[in-house]
């Protein structure tokens, strides 16, 4: 069974840009091929994360972007998760590699979430919950995950300001990541003072909307290193659905995303405490607390200590750093590409193209990609260049 | 598997289930191999996997177990807005999520409530597909 590797990597500019969602896609590739023989020449097959018609009037988007890309008479698809769209597409790039089916799939995904304005993407985005019960009583994505942190301070020891640490830790990692769609620090009472979306939510705690696309090269060891490119191991691949409805669910213990994650680590032959940098679906700040948890990183009702140092975390922490990238909250969160962004930070980190926000000696990575709300649907990535165990 | 022959009167379809809500009458899905209450009822068992589900009334009271204040609302409630939004936990051991009808600063963890329901309003009625136009809107009371 081939293991498949990351051979490349690229991204068009993240937040409110003038190009469509086509368009951002062509940059994304550019940078991915930039070097490389044209894609017609290696890829097999193409799977594009991505959210919502409703942005562009557009569907197929895997015909769309494989023409894009110079590609005819491929296999391609759309994959719709929500948010986790990214990371699905990039599963299925994993299982065909694998599989013996291709020699080169091409993960990408696009969301071009400016197009409505802000209540368009409120709009577009409440489609991801149930829709008998819980978008007829007006919920968003805000608050769906306002009621998951509403119980999870109520159960834990958490502060509102331990949240506001968390999207203030994200910021100052995003200030060090060119990419990012807000590369800029932030202190504790910006957050605190910041407007209330869904108490106990405010700003400051949720992602921003905004558009982007990202591709991801998913290869055979053997052709990465036919076109002489750094490689990263994509060793584990994990998924679970969980409930629609949010009511239904144990809302502090995201068990589809402790599925997702221990099944990655088990494909891997690792444990949590192998993970060196995790970049989860933080995006909105109590995410961050609860996925630490659910991916073994933190003990039950600690995982809001994501912010401080490892020598400051309660015992039974893993020296893990989350969200070096800056996460969904500051590195930006352009829905369908979000998971395919995680893929490429974990392979700019592991081949030493990190730049001023490396994470010094990591070599192991767990991605973590939610849609819907919370656990809905979770994939978990294990990428590494260790060696094999 | 024996869900053959389900149609819009079984409870188990979101028609059946809302037609009895209108009546007042709450139905939840009883799972007859490990007891798991579904809301709303729903042809499988969510915890075990079986078919064999059955609908029962269930007591409109319960806890708040969860809540939330919306500022920033969808388009279609964003006259509504700021309202309250709750998990709430029912006497049977369901759970349902919906509206409170109380300031989210009067709502705690824990406070008891009772499911009630009313008409759709009409910028409800504007945005409701057809086969919704006639399902009632339930909500939470303070008790
Ligand atoms: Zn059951």
């Amino acid at each position: 069974m081939p293991e498949p590797v990351i051979a490349s990597v690229g991204a068009s500019p993240l937040g409110r840009t003038d190009l469509p969602g086509r368009d951002l896609f062509s940059v994304a590739l550019a940078e991915a091929f930039d070097g490389l023989p044209d894609p017609a020449d290696i890829v097999e097959a193409v799977y594009v994360g991505n959210q919502s018609e409703s942005y562009e009037h557009q569907i197929m988007h895997g015909t769309l972007l494989a023409e894009w890309a110079g590609l005819r008479h491929v296999p391609a698809e759309r994959v719709e998760g929500c948010a986790a769209a990214g990371a699905l597409a990039l599963r299925h790039a994993v299982k065909d590699v694998r599989n013996g089916d291709h020699e080169a799939v091409l993960a990408c995904g696009v969301e071009k979430m400016s197009s409505a304005g802000t209540s368009g993407a409120t709009d577009a985005l409440s489609a991801a919950f149930d829709r008998a019960i819980e978008q007829r009583s007006g919920v968003t994505a805000p608050s769906q995950y306002a009621l998951l942190a509403r119980r999870y301070l109520h159960e834990t020891d958490a502060t509102e300001a331990d949240l506001a640490e968390i999207a203030v830790k994200n910021h100052a990692n995003a200030a060090r990541n060119p990419r990012a769609q807000f590369p800029k620090e932030i202190d504790v009472t910006t957050v605190l003072e910041s407007d209330p979306v869904a108490s106990p939510l405010k700003l400051y705690d949720c992602a921003p909307v905004g558009d982007g696309a990202a591709a991801v090269l998913v290869t055979t060891p053997e052709l990465a290193a036919d076109l002489d490119r750094p490689q990263v191991r994509i060793a584990g691949s994990g998924a679970s659905a969980n409930n629609i409805a949010v009511a239904e669910r144990d809302m502090t213990t995201i068990a589809g995303a402790r599925i997702a994650a221990e099944t990655a680590y088990e494909e891997a032959g690792i444990g949590a405490e192998d993970v060196d940098i995790a970049e989860v679906h933080d995006a909105f700040t109590v995410c961050e607390a609860l996925l630490a948890e659910a991916a073994g990183f933190a003990p039950a009702g600690t995982g809001y200590q994501s912010y401080r140092a490892p020598a400051e975390r309660a015992d039974g922490w893993t020296n893990v750093q989350l969200s070096p990238s800056g996460g969904l909250k500051a590195r930006g969160h352009p829905i369908g590409a979000t998971g395919l962004l995680q893929a490429l930070e974990a392979y700019e980190q592991l081949t030493g193209a990190a730049g001023d926000r490396a994470v010094e000696g990591a070599e192991t990575a767990l991605l973590l990609n939610e849609g819907g709300v919370a656990d809905a649907v979770t994939v978990g990535h294990v990428v590494t260049t260790a060696e094999a165990p | 598997m024996t869900d053959g022959g389900l149609d819009a009167t079984d409870p188990r379809t979101l028609p059946g289930f809302f037609d009895a809500l209108a009546d007042g009458d709450l139905l939840g899905g009883v799972c007859a191999d490990c007891g798991q209450v579904l809301l709303p009822p729903r042809p499988a068992c969510y915890a075990c996997g079986s078919h064999d589900v059955d609908v029962e009334p269930q007591s409109r009271e319960g806890r708040v177990f969860s809540y939330t204040e919306i500022h920033a609302a969808p388009p279609a409630f964003a006259a509504d807005a700021p309202y309250t939004v709750a998990v709430v936990e029912l006497a049977d051991g369901g759970r349902l999520l919906g509206r409170v009808t109380a300031d989210a600063a009067d709502v705690a963890i824990g406070d008891p409530v009772e499911l009630t329901v009313r008409e759709p309003t009409a910028a409800e009625r504007e945005v409701a597909l057809e086969y919704e136009t006639g399902w009632p809107v339930h909500v939470f009371e303070p008790r």
